[in-house]
């Protein structure tokens, strides 16, 4: 893909260890090693929103209550669970970390546009965390979706928790806009935007929704906390306000927030099928048309959430057609994915388990997600445990399988070792059985009707329940092996990793394996299309 | 705060020259601030589209109440402070100008008048406050001969409020990477994009207002 | 046809069925066909030897890629038209749809007939006759599902939504609150009765209670609304104090309110007083105090109650029905003493929830939740420890030691109405609530 940077540097010296210290880790401005960061904390989090879930599940393993006494705290705990998983772990998720780590050195960039500007955006991250955790002493019991008016009447510190989040949206909003203009202005020369790779292709739209919507949100959270300070009337009903205004709001953000998400995935797994396969990426530029439109469709299509929330029938229909044309591109995106592996040369690494994995799963979430999109057949589902095992198909599926994919596909670059191919397959087999384990019964319930967010339920659901505890606990086992794995190997591996050891053509694999300070000795001059595997005369097995 | 990635009083850097950034050179940092602004201003104008969004929502609620609640509203302070960022605007893009021709000392009285008319505004503003917390016309402080207004009142405080919070910020900006630097003789023709993205902020901060005058105080 | 929703209850079931099916058979061909061919294409090409082998430069393909562009929207198209079909029927009610009025409120449903009847926890209805759910909601957002019926609309305080559908068969059907409303959101349950016709219009017809409420004068309609409505709760008629001013000479009073302003009891501010109880507070009153009664009274209703207030001048005593207490209907044998009290909290006869909450947060009293044990300053500064002895005084003697910063508005009507036992076990239940 490149002229290939110059080798003339020491190889021992890398962003790794040219600084040494605590501190010059916390106060970097290596776009790195702030990956790093953002890796453990947001790592935290998943693991706190994990035991959560775990909680949960455990709750609901039996009918009547079972280790939770009360009510009060089997919905804090869904709320936490929600909460931190969504607002702590998936949004900041591959974005903050990865594309932290891969965007300047996949356009051939010696750090993002503005690098204190994105250690600003990781303290900003802190702060909203910190706050977050403060609100947990009196933790709150609206589900994440804070609707009003339970959320401003509740007696728990919601102020505090949707202040946390507008904070929080605040550090997405500053990553999104370093990550446009970083794409915009630092590409390397040669690299035009028809070269660009998929994973940055997807960034770009992951960053222009995070810059969009996110302010949206804020605002309307902002907003809750005015409502419950001092009565401003705009979502009580109580007091002359619109609690369906609040939902069109909420949900103007965190539709678009489901391809915060997942889009960044859809990249990495549109990087590691090509090299797995020794293909270039089929239809590259239907791929890329594709990420954008789902960029731009994804924001008239919000009020699929609402079908029966008290919306008009005109604006149900409205919704429920622009939904379908998310659907397109989302299918096309898989048709290509499959297609490169056609007369490909195909080895079974981790990352390219993950990534068929993800494909599997995530033509689970887009068929689906179809009922969904279903006027008739919505009306049934809102609101049951058929949404909740699609949005985990969706975001557990997608954007969770793509991290853990993207985390060990780059872990010989970040961390300069490679980790243990065995045990890694492993964690896979267990976190890919217990996923299905835990989500398809779910299904099965959502058809019989079980609605969300119950404490206790009526006795006929409790097989499908405790097949699905027992998922869930699985499915944790494989993701604590994966990252403990991960971990292990990053800290006390003995084996070197290489420059390049999967022969990617990828720009950040011309750099050595962990990179120098500012990635590239030489910036790069760019030549080629992103993919080109294989011979142009080459005829496959 | 602001997308400027670099420090502004460098004092390895001779007066005049841009500042030195390791990872760009310098017409592409110039390129990549002024980007990076535009698009922090369009995440600024989203998070007012949502107060808009909501004042109309309430207001095809609560038409009859939002009509006398606005006439409640001091059309003279509003149209003052209207005047008053209109000049202050003015100021602050001859300041640019200022800067282009490396007239420091411009800079400095022209940034100074803008944020003079910031403070002139918050005054007007918490003029404007305290008057309505005097006829019970405010959170806390309930009158209910104007409880009903509270609907148009709430979005009332919420969108002056916040404006007002920006305008602190605006002359925080203009003082800290305009005025300062401009002391020190920092700008001219080859380097002035601090001056120009503080100008482009306090544009921003005057155009909310364009709007919310009409909405609040005319249209009700 | 694959019946994966279960049994069909209404007549438009059928359709979300048939367009449930179709995406369904559609879902899982194309998930076995992308899936299978991309297994396909891993085992045939997979690498046998470990290496690298020489592949093509395939790029991509115009046709094909254009047919799977065209192919997903046209079955897009096709069921989309069949979400969109099933939803036209189940947002058609019928023009002689029979209404019946649903208030979904924390955490019970309770339904209203057209002529007057009231029930709550069970909706009943007759079979093959189209039914139309017009609903709001009192306090939050909650959604009522039926899923035997395919049909579901949220329920939102201070507007309505409706629902409707046609039974197809008699039975007893599960209804869920599926809008997340706090606490008991789990438990917000009701039953749908669907009975033969005549057996319907039996049920409905007895009914003297609410008929006798229509063919009323306004006073006494007012002094019936005065005990169903539960103004009882909080409003005396013989000068006591309670939540909110005495009933008795109310009419034509002055006073002066929260902010200072003075007001006088007329019509309109009766009416006002009844939607918009926070507009003007009288002094020395709980802003929060009641709940608005916005779409729950008609103007027929308030009206009778204004006149019942009228009627209230202290020349003759008047005395209500005992506002209860009604043993609840459900057994309480074979229940731990803390079950027992825990139903005698949320008896709707001893409103012991109207001013306490479970949940920490604060309404008119204290809330119970973490109560039991905890030390609390009383109003003369002294602090007492919330044991045994103080509940049993706070119940029987309400205004004896009241918790710093609350009002003396607890009525003291339960000393003889609970006895030592029904004490003894509401301690033990509010030990519970840590």
């Amino acid at each position: 893909m490149a002229a290939h940077a110059s080798a003339a540097v020491n190889e021992e010296l890398n962003y790794l260890n040219w600084q040494k210290g605590i501190w010059s880790w916390l106060t970097s401005t290596d776009h790195k090693r702030i990956c790093f960061l953002y890796l453990f904390t947001i790592l935290l989090f998943f693991l706190a929103g994990g035991v959560a879930a775990l909680l949960v599940r455990t709750e609901l393993a039996f009918a009547g209550p079972t280790i939770i006494t009360d009510p009060h705290t089997y919905n804090v705990l869904f709320t936490m669970h929600g909460v931190f998983m969504i607002f702590l772990f998936v949004v900041p998720g591959i974005p903050a970390t990865l594309g932290n780590f891969l965007i300047p050195l996949m356009i051939g960039a010696k750090d993002v546009a503005f690098p204190r500007l994105n250690l600003l955006s990781y303290y900003v991250y802190v702060v909203g965390a910190l706050i977050g955790a403060v609100a947990m002493f009196n933790p709150i019991d609206t589900g994440w979706t804070f609707y009003a008016p339970y959320s401003t009447t509740t007696g728990t510190s919601v102020s505090l928790m949707v202040f946390a989040a507008f904070v929080l949206g605040f550090s997405s909003i500053l990553t999104g806009l370093n990550f446009i203009v970083t794409i915009h202005q630092l590409r390397a020369p040669g690299m035009t935007w028809m070269r660009l790779p998929v994973f940055i292709w997807a960034s770009y739209a992951t960053a222009v929704i995070q810059t969009v919507a996110t302010p949206v949100v804020g605002m309307t959270l902002l907003l809750i906390i005015a409502e419950r300070w001092f009565g401003a009337g705009i979502f009580d009903p109580s007091k002359g306000g619109d609690p369906v205004l609040m939902e069109h709001l909420f949900w103007f953000y965190s539709h678009p927030v489901v391809y915060i998400m997942v889009l960044p995935a859809f990249g990495v797994v549109g990087e590691i099928i090509p090299v797995f396969s020794r293909k270039p990426l089929f239809g590259y530029k239907l791929v890329v048309i594709s990420s954008m439109a789902i960029a731009g469709v994804g924001f008239i299509v919000w009020a699929h959430h609402m079908f029966v929330a008290g919306i008009s029938d005109f604006s149900a229909k409205f919704f429920s057609i622009v939904t379908f044309l998310v659907a397109i591109p989302t299918a096309i995106k898989v048709f290509n994915w499959v297609s490169t592996m056609y007369k490909g040369s195909i080895s079974f690494k981790t990352p390219m388990l993950y990534a068929m994995a993800f494909v599997f799963l995530f033509m689970v979430a887009g068929t689906t997600g179809i009922y969904l999109a279903m006027l008739g057949v919505d009306v049934y589902y809102h609101d049951t445990y058929f949404v909740v095992a699609h949005f985990h198909y969706t975001i557990q599926g997608g954007a969770v399988i793509g991290l853990i994919a993207a985390l060990h596909f780059w872990f010989p670059k970040m961390t300069g070792k490679m980790y243990n191919e065995t045990v890694s397959k492993f964690a896979f087999a267990a976190l890919f059985f217990g996923f299905n384990l835990t989500f398809i019964p779910q299904f099965m319930l959502g058809m019989d009707g079980m609605p969300r967010r119950y404490y206790d339920y009526p006795a006929e659901y409790q097989t499908l329940h405790t097949i699905s505890t027992i998922g869930a606990y699985l499915n944790g086992f494989g993701y604590t092996f994966a990252l403990a794995n991960l971990l292990y190997t990053a800290l006390f591996g003995k084996v070197k990793a290489p420059r390049n050891p999967y022969n990617s053509h990828g720009l950040e694999w011309q750099t050595q394996s962990p990179p120098i300070h500012e990635n590239f000795a030489e910036i790069p001059v760019v030549t080629e299309e992103p993919y080109n595997y294989g011979t142009p005369t080459g005829r496959g097995h | 705060m602001s997308a400027v990635a670099h420090p502004i009083v460098d004092h390895n850097v001779p007066p005049g020259e841009p500042p030195h950034i390791h990872h760009m050179d310098t017409p592409t940092a110039y390129g990549a601030a002024k980007l990076g602004m535009w698009l922090f201003l369009g995440t600024e104008i989203l998070l007012f589209a949502v107060l808009f969004c909501s004042f109309a929502v309430m207001r095809y609620y609560h038409l009859a109440e939002f009509h006398d609640a606005s006439k409640h509203l001091n059309l003279w302070a509003g149209g003052f402070n209207t005047v008053i960022l209109l000049i202050s605007s003015f100021t602050a893009a001859v300041a640019v100008t200022k800067a282009q021709k490396g007239d420091n000392a411009g800079v400095v009285k022209n940034f100074g008048i803008s944020i003079v008319s910031g403070f002139i505004f918050l005054l007007v503003k918490g003029y404007e406050y305290s008057e309505k917390a005097h006829h019970g016309m405010f959170p806390f402080v309930w009158n209910s001969d104007f409880y009903h207004y509270k609907n148009f009142l709430g979005l009332y405080f919420c969108m002056s409020g916040l404006h007002a919070l920006h305008v602190v910020i605006g002359m925080g900006l203009l003082y800290w990477y305009g005025v300062r630097p401009a002391m020190n003789n920092r700008f001219s023709g080859k380097y002035y994009t601090p001056v120009e993205l503080g100008a482009l902020y306090w544009h921003l901060v005057d155009l909310i207002w364009i709007y919310l005058f009409p909405l609040l105080y005319l249209v009700g | 046809m694959l019946g994966l929703l279960g049994q069909q209850g209404s007549d438009f079931a059928h359709k979300v069925d048939y367009a449930h099916d179709v995406v369904t058979i559609l879902s899982v061909i194309c998930t076995v066909a992308i899936v299978g061919v991309m297994l396909y294409f891993a085992v045939i090409y997979r690498q046998r030897d470990g290496k690298d082998h020489e592949t093509p430069r395939i790029e991509g393909n115009n046709t094909l890629e254009i047919i799977w562009t065209v192919f997903p929207t046209l079955v897009c198209i096709w069921v989309a038209w069949l979400g969109y079909d099933s939803f036209v029927a189940l947002r058609t009610p019928p023009a002689n749809a029979m209404e019946i009025n649903v208030t979904g409120r924390k955490w019970a449903w309770d339904f209203t007939y057209k002529n007057g009847k009231k029930t709550t926890g069970e909706l009943v209805v007759p079979v093959d006759e189209p039914v139309k759910l017009v609903m709001t909601a009192k306090d939050v957002l909650h959604s009522f599902f039926v899923p035997v019926m395919r049909t579901k609309a949220d329920v939102i305080p201070g507007r309505y939504t409706y629902e409707w559908f046609r039974p197809i068969q008699t039975g007893d059907f599960q209804v869920f609150c599926t809008e997340y409303c706090g606490n008991e959101h789990s438990k917000m349950l009701a039953r749908l009765k669907v009975l033969p016709k005549a057996e319907f219009e039996r049920w409905l017809a007895d009914d003297s209670e609410a008929r006798k409420l229509a063919s009323l004068k306004p006073s006494d309609r007012g002094k019936e609304l005065y005990v169903s409505k539960q103004c009882v709760t909080c409003h005396s008629l013989d000068g006591s104090q309670r939540v909110g001013p005495s009933w008795l000479k109310i009419f034509g009073k002055e006073g002066k309110l929260a902010d200072g302003s003075t007001y006088k009891v007329d019509e309109n501010y009766i009416r006002e007083s009844i939607l918009q109880p926070q507009a003007k507070v009288v002094q020395g009153y709980p802003a929060m105090g009641m709940p608005s009664y916005q779409g729950q009274l008609s103007d027929d209703d308030i009206t009778g109650l204004i006149e019942f207030m009228k009627t209230l001048d202290g020349t003759q005593k008047v005395e209500v029905a005992p506002a209860l207490p009604k043993k609840s209907a459900a057994s309480t044998a074979g229940m731990t003493p803390a079950e027992r009290g825990k139903a005698l909290v949320n008896d709707a006869g001893n409103m012991c929830a109207t001013c306490h909450s479970i949940d920490g947060s604060a309404m008119v009293g204290p809330s119970f939740k973490g109560l039991y044990g905890r030390k609390e300053k009383i109003s003369d500064g002294s602090e007492v420890t919330v044991d045994d002895a103080y509940i049993k005084e706070s119940i029987y003697k309400p205004a004896a030691k009241i918790v710093q910063g609350y009002g003396p508005v607890m009525p003291a009507m339960y000393e003889g109405k609970l006895s030592d036992q029904d004490v003894a076990d509401i301690t033990e239940y509010l030990k519970t609530l840590k």
